[in-house]
This record gives structure tokens, C-alpha cells and sequence, in this order.
């Protein structure tokens, strides 16, 4: 997986560099705006990491002409300005995903993987990971062979978790996905969740799926 | 007692008193020379000046109530200006400061007066301005620094080569970070909501189904401190609002009943008319907040005594926050608290 990180701030390029490098991307890193494009143009990259506030051409412009060109590189948009209406007009510019600034650095990793992988998303309806089961239809939960009762809330929950399943679920991606919150409330809340959901699904099994990162979100996975 | 009322008096009873001297001086002059030796004329005399107090009565109240009334008129229509100023200056508060008060253009003395008041008013227009713009700015000029310093340390978390109390203290920073993150996005929010440029996406909002959301994460916040949670009411309305920060209001709210309560305590929570406006009203049991600080409670990082604020943790901003969501949808908060019980959170909207 190759990705193209455009960001002008040169510490902030280097720990994202680092980090994506540590996940096993190849990361090319441009500073400015006309460089992300002819880059992008020249060079099919899996992702792109783009920052909104460029030198020069700014990162929306860069996404209008890799749009306008036909390129649908996935594109994760950074934004230090958090403008209200920027996610959207971010999404309508044709960005997959919008982080804003200051990120979690896992967050920014997660969503990453998620925007690379977006093609290959687990579309089917029976989730599995070790024992445990999730039908998608009937929103019915199971480990082995003892079913589990769960709210509604619970269950986007746990379907979210499933089907990012092995992947580094940040504390915003889940509040997003899961509450459709796209602001940070402050609360405890996703921990308090994720604690009750550990309690209907892993307390009285083995071995333990629903793994704390801490200070970063949630991981699913089968640790055997 | 008002200016004009004094004033007109005071008109009024100069032109009576200036009448009185003009009768006497008239009577004095055409009053024919007293005889000396005569008694008779003397009776003439006094027909005389009765005739001229007569005269003089039957002209001067009239002529005063004239002064009285035309005194009147004269002062509404010079003291006017001053009026309208009042009304505009007392229109005019932080938020609407661009207002100024139409000029006469005449040139008098009121004309001018407004005009120095607009020019004041311009300058605390551009003073708050420049303060909302500073706040603005800082919270940007952060956000990078934050940015890199929280990437910097989740970084050497990553590093496995650290050592256990290495790993400790850049955890412990991270959390600190954290909360600079959260105080940093609220400061930056209500600047711009101060500087009027948040736009809020307006829909048609089915109120009952975000409060009954929001009593769900309530029960789940509540659950650790075994904090008992009703649903009273919850009738349904709708308003037209911003979903998503009429959602980080009554979360903000729920949160703050729970965070500001007492283990094994209560919250109440419930949706109703009233007096054609949705009310919502979260009661949380506590140790309430004491009356002398209660009108602060919406101000920006301000903190009740440190008997029980210190260990909330909190960025200090979210009831500032919910304040301005709520004015934002025209709608009132309210607070209201019996000390070393209950705390009351009321929010009226306005139905669609």
C-alpha cells in the first residue's frame, strides 16, 4: 500500500510519515499544493492523506482537480481550521473521510487502513471473528453457542467493531460511526459502552476478543 | 420627576410670574394720580383695580395654561432626540454593537451628541471585534503546535522500546493533551459563534427522538455510580434546529447531571409543552450549586467553589456551549438550584 501524505507543517509530516511506515505503507510526503497534484497525477497512490491549508493551492483545490480529472484516489482531509460546514464541503468536494486538527495519531492511522481497504470492506451479512457471531439481518449476537442480548446501540457497536475486526477502532471513527457524533462530546461514553459490551461478550468466555489500546480506542480480534 | 416635565413647569410659571409684572406695571402706568383730599375717589380707585386683577385673572390663567400646554409640546418635540436615544442605547448590547442611532443631520446639539455616541460605539464595536478576532486566532495559532506535540508523544507511546515510567509519563501527557485539545475546539466554537460564523444547519428536528437517544447514553453514563435515571415525559415535538448540536446539547446536559451528582443519586430527565414552547428539564440530585454563584455558571471556564469542581474533570466550556446552542435556536436555559439538594437545567425552544 502506497500513500501520499500532503502536509506543509514538516514535524507533523514526519510523526504521520513514521507512523503510517510503522503500519507497513510506503509514504511519499509533499509540502505543498501543486507538488500533491502532480504527484498524484503521476503516480497511482492507495491513499491520500491531504491537508486543507497549503502553501500555494490549497489541499480543497487539489481534490477539485484530482476529481475533475477523473482520479478517485480515496483522499482523507486535515483541517486545523474546523470550520463547521467544512466537512461538508470537504465530502462534496469528493474527500472520503475529514480529520481535524489535532488528531489522535491512531485515529489518523485507523482511518487510513479503513480508506485504503475501502473497497475490500466485509459486506457480508454473517460477521465472524473467532466464536464470535453477529448476523447483520436480524441483528442477532452469539458467542458459541450462547446468544447475547443487545440493545440497539450495542449492536452498531459491536457491528462496527466486527467488521473493522483486527483494526484500531479510534475513540472518534466509533463516536462517528456508531453515534453520528461529529463533535467530540467529552464524555466517557464510548468507554462506558465498550465496557458493557465487553461484559455481554467476552466476561464469561475465552479467550478475550474486545481489546483496549490505551489511549487510543478499541481493537476486536481474535488474539489466539 | 422627568427634564421635560420640570422644564415646562418651569416655563409656565415664568411666563404667569412675567404676566403678573406686566398687569402691575400696566395697572401703574394707566391707574390715574391719587388725590389727596378725596375719599371718593379712592372707592374709584379700588373698582379700578379690581377691574385690573380681573383682567389680569381672566387673561393670565388662560394664557398660562397655554404656557403650560405649548411648554409641553415645545419640550417633548426638543427633548425627542433623547429619547430615541435611550431606546437605541438600551437596545445595544455586546451582540449587536453595529447598530447605531440615526442622525438627524441637522447639526444641534442632540445631532452632535449622537453622533459621539455612535463613534463610541464604533470603537467598542472594533475592541470587541479585535478581542474575538485575538481568541480566534490563538485557538488557531494552537492547534498546530497540539498537533504535533500529541503526534510527537503518541509516537514514543508506539516505541516499544521505552521504558515503564517513560511510557507512564507520556500517557499522563497525553491526557493532559487531550484536554488542551478539548478546551482549544471549545474556545475556537464559541469564538467563531461569537464572531456569528457558525451557520447551523436548520431541519425540521424530531426533538423527542434525540431526548430519548440522549436518556439512553444517560442511563449508560449513570450506570458506574449507580445513579438512578427517569424518563418523566416525553411528548412529541419537534422544533426546527441542528440535529447534531441539539444532540451535543442534551448529551452536554446529561453528562453534567450525572458528572455533578452523588453516587447511588438521581436524574431526572423530561420533554413537554409549555406555554407553546418545548421544554426539556434535566433535575439531578447533588450538592447543588450555591445561589451567589449561580449567574455565572454559563460563563466561559468558570468554575463553582473547588470543594467539588477540582476533580471534574471538564474542559470548562460546556455550559458556555450549551448556552450559546440554545440562544442559537432562539431559545432560553435556565438554571436553578436548592443548595445541598437539587440542580434544575431548564431549555425552552421554540416548537416548528
Amino acid at each position: 500500500m502506497r500513500v501520499l501524505v500532503v502536509e506543509d507543517e514538516k514535524k507533523t509530516a514526519a510523526f504521520v510519515r513514521k507512523a503510517l511506515q510503522a503500519e507497513s505503507f510506503a509514504v511519499d510526503v509533499v509540502h505543498n499544493g501543486d507538488d500533491a497534484l502532480a504527484a498524484a497525477l503521476a503516480t497511482p497512490f492507495d491513499g491520500i492523506v491531504l491537508d486543507i491549508m497549503l502553501p500555494g493551492r490549497d489541499g480543497i483545490s487539489v481534490l477539485k482537480q484530482l476529481r475533475a480529472r477523473k482520479n478517485s484516489t480515496p483522499v482523507l482531509l486535515l483541517s486545523a481550521r474546523g470550520e463547521v460546514n467544512e466537512r461538508v464541503e470537504g465530502l462534496n468536494a469528493g474527500a472520503d473521510d475529514y480529520l481535524p486538527k489535532p488528531f489522535e495519531l491512531s485515529e489518523l492511522v485507523a482511518r487510513v487502513r479503513a480508506l485504503t481497504r475501502r473497497g475490500g470492506e466485509n459486506k457480508s451479512t454473517t460477521l465472524r471473528v473467532a466464536d464470535l457471531m453477529l448476523d447483520t439481518l436480524t441483528h442477532k449476537a452469539q458467542r458459541g453457542s450462547a446468544s447475547i442480548e443487545l440493545t440497539a446501540r450495542e449492536y452498531r457497536l459491536l457491528e462496527f467493531l466486527m467488521r473493522s475486526a483486527g483494526r484500531l477502532c479510534g475513540r472518534m471513527m466509533i463516536l462517528e460511526k456508531v453515534w453520528d457524533y461529529n463533535f467530540d462530546p467529552g464524555t466517557n461514553l464510548v468507554d462506558v459502552y465498550v465496557r458493557r459490551l465487553r461484559e455481554k461478550i467476552d466476561a464469561s468466555f475465552e479467550p478475550k476478543l474486545l481489546h483496549t489500546v490505551r489511549g487510543s480506542g478499541y481493537v476486536l480480534k481474535d488474539s489466539a | 420627576m422627568t427634564i421635560r416635565t420640570r422644564l415646562t413647569l418651569w416655563y409656565a410659571g415664568i411666563m404667569f410670574v412675567s404676566l403678573l409684572i406686566m398687569g402691575v406695571l400696566v395697572y401703574h402706568e394707566f391707574a390715574p394720580e391719587p388725590h389727596a383730599d378725596g375719599g371718593q375717589k379712592v372707592s374709584e380707585d379700588e373698582g379700578d383695580l379690581r377691574e385690573v386683577l380681573r383682567i389680569i385673572f381672566w387673561c393670565g390663567v388662560p394664557a398660562g395654561l397655554l404656557a403650560l400646554g405649548g411648554g409641553w409640546w415645545i419640550m417633548r418635540k426638543a427633548l425627542a432626540p433623547v429619547a430615541t436615544l435611550t431606546q437605541t442605547a438600551a437596545r445595544i448590547n455586546e451582540s449587536n454593537l453595529s447598530q447605531r442611532i440615526s442622525r438627524t443631520q441637522n447639526g444641534d446639539e442632540f445631532d452632535r451628541l449622537t453622533e459621539v455616541f455612535n463613534s463610541m460605539l464604533a470603537r467598542l464595536d472594533e475592541s470587541f471585534a479585535r478581542i474575538r478576532e485575538f481568541t480566534l486566532h490563538a485557538s488557531h495559532e494552537l492547534k498546530t503546535p497540539l498537533t504535533v506535540l500529541r503526534g510527537e508523544t503518541e509516537t514514543a507511546l508506539r516505541d516499544e522500546n521505552i521504558s515503564a515510567t517513560e511510557r507512564e509519563r507520556a500517557n499522563s501527557q497525553l491526557e493532559e493533551l487531550r484536554r488542551l485539545t478539548q478546551i482549544v475546539d471549545g474556545l475556537t466554537l464559541l469564538a467563531k459563534a461569537d464572531a456569528g460564523q457558525v451557520a447551523l444547519n436548520l431541519e425540521s428536528v424530531h426533538l423527542a427522538e434525540l431526548v430519548r437517544d440522549s436518556f439512553a447514553d444517560l442511563q449508560i453514563l449513570a450506570e458506574p455510580q449507580q445513579i438512578k435515571v427517569e424518563l418523566a415525559a416525553c411528548e412529541e415535538i419537534s422544533v426546527r434546529g441542528d440535529r447534531h448540536r441539539l444532540r451535543q446539547l442534551l448529551l452536554n446536559l446529561a453528562d453534567n447531571a450525572v458528572k455533578y451528582n452523588q453516587p447511588k443519586g438521581q436524574v431526572t430527565m423530561s420533554l413537554r409543552r409549555a406555554d407553546g414552547l418545548a421544554e426539556i428539564k434535566i433535575t439531578n440530585t447533588g450538592a447543588g450549586i450555591p445561589p451567589e454563584i449561580l449567574p455565572r455558571v454559563f460563563d466561559r471556564f468558570f468554575r463553582g467553589d473547588s470543594a467539588h469542581g477540582n476533580e471534574i474533570e471538564g474542559c470548562g466550556l460546556g455550559l458556555s456551549i450549551a448556552q450559546w446552542i440554545v440562544s442559537a435556536h432562539s431559545g432560553k436555559i435556565q438554571i436553578a438550584s436548592v443548595s445541598s439538594q437539587s440542580t434544575i437545567v431548564t431549555v425552552h425552544l421554540p416548537t416548528a
